[in-house]
C-alpha cells in the first residue's frame, strides 16, 4: 500500500521533472551548473590544497569545459571505483577523472576522445628487490582498484600464477601501503609517481622501471546516449589542443616538455 | 607525533566533517524512529500473521550490510527510476528506513513488555485503545524500550561512517582526504577515532546508567 | 517508465565468482566468532578479576570496539598496525577487525549474562571442592552462553555484514570485494549489488535458522 503510493509519487515526480525532449547539454545549461566528478587524490590531476580546495589538471579542464558551457563548475569528489557509478546514477554530469576508454566500459558509458593519455610506471618500496618490471613477479603489489593499471596488473599476476594482487579504495591508500611496506610495488602513471616521490609525503619507495603498457588513453565521460553533449566536449577537447591551452595546462600541472600526443597514427577516430 | 603539518584551517575542515555526521544521525534517527514506532505498533496490533510482509520488508534491511543497501539504493532511484537526487538525501532515507528497521523491533519488545493484564485493567476502566496507549504503555514500555534506543541511536551514528559511498563526506571520509594530503595517517585516525568515542562513550554510560536504574525498581 | 536497460546476464554470468566470494565472507566471520568468542571470555574473566592491569586491558579493548565505527577499527587494524610495520594481509586486516569488534560486544553481553546468574551457585560450587576456574568453567559458563545465546546469534549476522567492509583494506576475495570488483570492470552496479544482497539475505537467513535450531537441540529441558 505505502509502496505504491510511493511509487506513484515517484512516477508523478519523474513526469513533473521531463518536460519535452531536453537532453542532458540543455539541462546543464538550464541549471546553470555542471557538475564533474573529479578524483581528488591524484596529483598532479586532481588535489587539494592547503585550504582542502580541488585543485589539478582535471580541475582546470572541468572549469574550462564549464567555462565554455557559460555554466559554474560544481567538483564532486569521488574515488576510482566510485566514478562511473556516480556518473550512472546521475549524481555528476561528466567525469572528468583519467576514465580509460576500454571497450568493457563503453557498453555502459559514453567516451569522448581522449584528453590526455599517460604512461605507466612500476614504484617500489627500496626494500624490495626489483631491478625492473618483471622484478614484480611473485611479490605483493597492488593499485588502485577499478583503474587501467589495476586491470593491467592483476591480469599480469594471475598469468605469472605467484605473487598477491591487493586492489585498495584509492592512489592514497596505495602508497600509504607501499611507503609502509605492506605492498612490494605498485603501478601508477608516470606523473602520480614522479609527483609522489617527488612530495616526500611517502618515504622509501623509488621508481623501478616504465611498465609495458599501450599508453593509456584517458576519455572525458558522460552518460552513453547523451550524444550531444558527447560531441559537444568532443569539440571542447579539440579546441583545447587548437588554441595551446593544453599544452598550457600541462605546463602548470606537469611541468616542462611536450604533453602527450593525443592522436593515433594509421587510424582514423 | 604532535609535530604535525595540520593547521586550524584543516580541523575546521574535520569539524565540518564531524557536523555532517551528527547531521545525517539526526535526520536518520528522527525519522527512522518516528517510522519505527509506527511499523512496531503496527507489527504488534494486526499480528504475526497480518505483520508478515511488513516483517518480511523490515528484517532485509537488518540482513543486508548497509553498504549494499545504501548502493543499491543510490542504484535504483537514480539509474533505473532516473531520478535527479543528492547522495545526501539518499544517505539520509536508506539510514532512516535501516534505523526505522531496528526500531520497530525495539518498539515492539518494548509493548509486549507492558502486562497484559495491566492493560486490560486499563480498558475495563473505560479507558479507549488511544488512553491505553498514551497513559498505560507509553510511560511503561519507554523504561524497557530506550536503553536499546540510545544504544541504536549511537549505532547509527557510528554506521554512517559508511555514506561516503554516495558521495557524502562526513568525517572518517574528511580525514581520509587530509590523509592524502599530509600522510600522517595514524595521528589523523587517532583524532577521527577521538571524536567518535567522546561522543558515544558518555551518551553510552548514560544509557547504562538508565537500564540500571530502570531495572532495579 | 524505465530508461534503464536491465542486463540481469551478464552479471548472473559471474555468479560462480560470487558464490566463492560467499565461501569466503562465511569463513571469515565464522573464525571471528570464534576468536571473538574466545577473546571475550578472557576479556570478561580479567574484568571479574582483582587485577587493576587486566580490568584497564578488558574496559579499554570493550569501549573503543563498541564506541568506534567498525570500519574505523578495521582501517585501523591495517593501516594504523602498518604504521609500525606490523602488516597484515588484506584477509587477515579484515579477519582481526572483526573479531576485535566481536569481543567488544560479545564481553559486554556476557557480562550482562553473569549478572543473572546468582554468587550463590559459584559458592555451592566451590563448597564442593570445586577450584574456582572449575566453577566458572563447568557451572557458570555454560549458563553464560545460555543467556547470550540470542546476541551471540545477532553478533554473528553483524559479522557477515561487517565483512563488506573489507574493500577498504583491499580485500577482494569476500562477497563484497568480489562485486565491487566486477562492478568496477563493468559498471552493472545495479545489478550486481542486487545479486550480492540477495546473497548476502541468504546467508543470515541460514544462519538464524540454524542457531534456532541449535539452541533447541542445546537448551532442551
Amino acid at each position: 500500500m505505502k509502496k505504491s503510493i510511493f511509487a506513484a509519487g515517484l512516477l508523478a515526480a519523474t513526469a513533473a521533472a521531463m518536460p519535452a525532449q531536453a537532453d542532458k547539454l540543455d539541462d546543464i545549461i538550464s541549471s546553470g551548473t555542471l557538475r564533474c566528478a573529479v578524483v581528488l587524490d591524484f596529483p598532479p590531476m586532481g588535489s587539494r590544497d592547503a585550504s582542502n580546495n580541488p585543485i589539478g589538471f582535471d580541475v582546470d579542464y572541468c572549469n574550462d569545459l564549464a567555462a565554455a558551457l557559460g555554466v559554474k563548475a560544481e567538483i564532486v569528489e569521488t574515488t576510482f571505483p566510485e566514478r562511473i557509478p556516480a556518473l550512472m546514477s546521475g549524481q555528476v554530469d561528466v567525469a572528468v577523472a583519467s576514465t580509460s576508454d576500454t571497450l568493457e566500459r563503453a557498453k555502459t558509458v559514453g567516451f569522448t576522445i581522449p584528453y590526455y593519455a599517460f604512461e605507466n610506471a612500476v614504484v617500489a618500496n627500496e626494500k624490495a628487490d626489483m631491478a625492473d618490471w618483471e622484478g614484480m613477479k611473485g611479490k605483493t603489489v597492488g593499485a588502485t582498484a577499478g583503474t587501467y593499471e589495476a586491470i593491467w596488473l592483476e591480469e599480469r599476476v594471475k598469468e605469472w600464477g605467484e605473487g598477491q594482487f591487493r586492489p585498495y579504495q584509492n592512489q592514497a591508500d596505495v602508497f600509504l601501503a607501499l611507503s609502509q611496506g605492506q605492498l612490494d610495488a605498485t603501478v601508477s602513471t608516470v606523473e602520480v609517481a614522479e609527483a609522489n616521490v617527488a612530495s616526500g609525503n611517502f618515504p622509501g619507495i623509488k621508481i623501478v622501471d616504465k611498465a609495458p603498457m599501450v599508453p593509456d588513453y584517458v576519455a572525458l565521460i558522460t552518460l552513453r546516449e547523451e550524444y550531444g553533449l558527447i560531441n559537444y566536449m568532443n569539440l571542447f577537447i579539440n579546441q583545447q589542443v587548437r588554441t595551446g591551452r593544453y599544452a598550457e595546462l600541462y605546463k602548470k600541472w606537469v611541468g616542462e616538455g611536450e604533453p602527450a600526443n593525443l592522436t593515433i597514427q594509421g587510424v582514423y577516430r | 607525533m604532535f609535530d604535525t603539518a595540520l593547521t586550524a584551517n584543516d580541523l575546521m575542515f574535520l569539524a565540518k566533517g564531524a557536523g555532517m555526521t551528527l547531521i545525517v544521525t539526526a535526520i536518520s534517527v528522527v525519522f527512522g524512529t518516528i517510522l519505527g514506532i509506527i511499523f512496531g505498533v503496527i507489527r504488534y496490533q494486526v499480528g504475526p500473521w497480518w505483520a508478515a510482509p511488513l516483517t518480511f520488508v523490515l528484517d532485509i534491511f537488518r540482513s543486508i550490510p548497509l553498504l549494499i543497501q545504501l548502493v543499491l539504493a543510490n542504484a535504483f532511484v537514480t539509474m533505473v527510476l532516473g531520478i535527479r537526487i543528492s547522495g545526501f538525501a539518499v544517505a539520509c532515507g536508506v539510514l532512516s528506513l535501516y534505523t526505522a528497521a531496528y526500531c520497530a523491533e525495539i518498539v515492539r519488545g518494548g509493548i509486549e513488555a507492558v502486562p497484559q493484564t495491566l492493560r486490560r485493567a486499563a480498558r475495563s476502566l473505560g479507558m479507549t485503545w488511544g488512553q491505553d496507549m498514551r497513559n498505560i504503555v507509553l510511560p511503561l514500555a519507554t523504561r524497557v524500550a530506550l536503553p536499546s534506543w540510545i544504544g541504536l541511536a549511537l549505532g547509527v551514528m557510528k554506521d554512517s561512517a559508511l555514506v561516503y559511498i554516495v558521495q557524502v563526506v562526513e568525517l572518517l571520509k574528511s580525514t581520509q582526504i587530509l590523509i592524502t594530503r599530509l600522510q600522517e595517517p595514524l595521528f589523523l585516525l587517532l583524532i577521527c577515532g577521538l571524536f567518535y568515542f567522546l561522543i558515544s562513550f558518555p551518551v553510552a554510560r548514560f544509557g547504562g546508567y538508565l537500564e540500571k536504574r530502570w531495572s532495579n525498581d | 517508465m524505465f530508461n534503464y536497460n536491465f542486463r540481469w546476464n551478464q552479471a548472473l554470468n559471474s555468479l560462480p565468482q560470487m558464490l566463492e566470494g560467499a565461501l569466503v565472507t562465511m569463513e571469515i566471520a565464522i573464525l571471528s566468532m570464534v576468536i571473538g568468542i574466545s577473546i571475550a571470555v578472557a576479556l570478561t574473566v580479567f574484568r571479574l578479576s582483582g587485577n587493576r592491569m587486566l580490568k584497564a586491558v578488558a574496559t579499554t579493548w570493550v569501549e573503543i570496539a563498541r564506541n568506534t565505527p567498525a570500519l574505523f577499527q578495521i582501517y585501523m587494524v591495517h593501516f594504523g598496525l602498518g604504521s609500525f610495520g606490523i602488516h597484515l594481509s588484506p584477509y587477515m586486516s579484515l579477519l582481526v577487525g572483526i573479531a576485535f569488534n566481536n569481543a567488544g560486544y560479545l564481553s559486554e553481553n556476557f557480562r550482562g549474562a553473569l549478572k543473572a546468574i546468582p554468587d550463590t551457585q559459584t559458592r555451592a560450587a566451590r563448597s564442593l571442592g570445586m577450584s574456582a576456574g572449575q566453577a566458572f568453567t563447568s557451572v557458570v559458563m555454560p549458563q553464560m552462553f545460555r543467556i547470550s545465546f540470542l546476541p551471540m546469534t545477532n553478533q554473528m549476522v553483524w559479522a557477515i555484514l561487517m565483512t563488506s567492509l573489507g574493500a577498504v583494506v583491499a580485500m577482494n576475495t569476500d562477497l563484497y570485494g568480489v562485486t565491487s570488483d566486477l562492478n568496477a570492470r563493468s559498471f552493472r552496479t545495479f545489478e550486481l549489488f542486487a545479486i550480492a544482497a540477495v546473497i548476502f539475505y541468504l546467508i543470515t537467513k541460514a544462519i538464524t535458522l540454524s542457531a534456532r535450531l541449535l539452541a533447541a537441540r542445546l537448551f532442551r529441558y
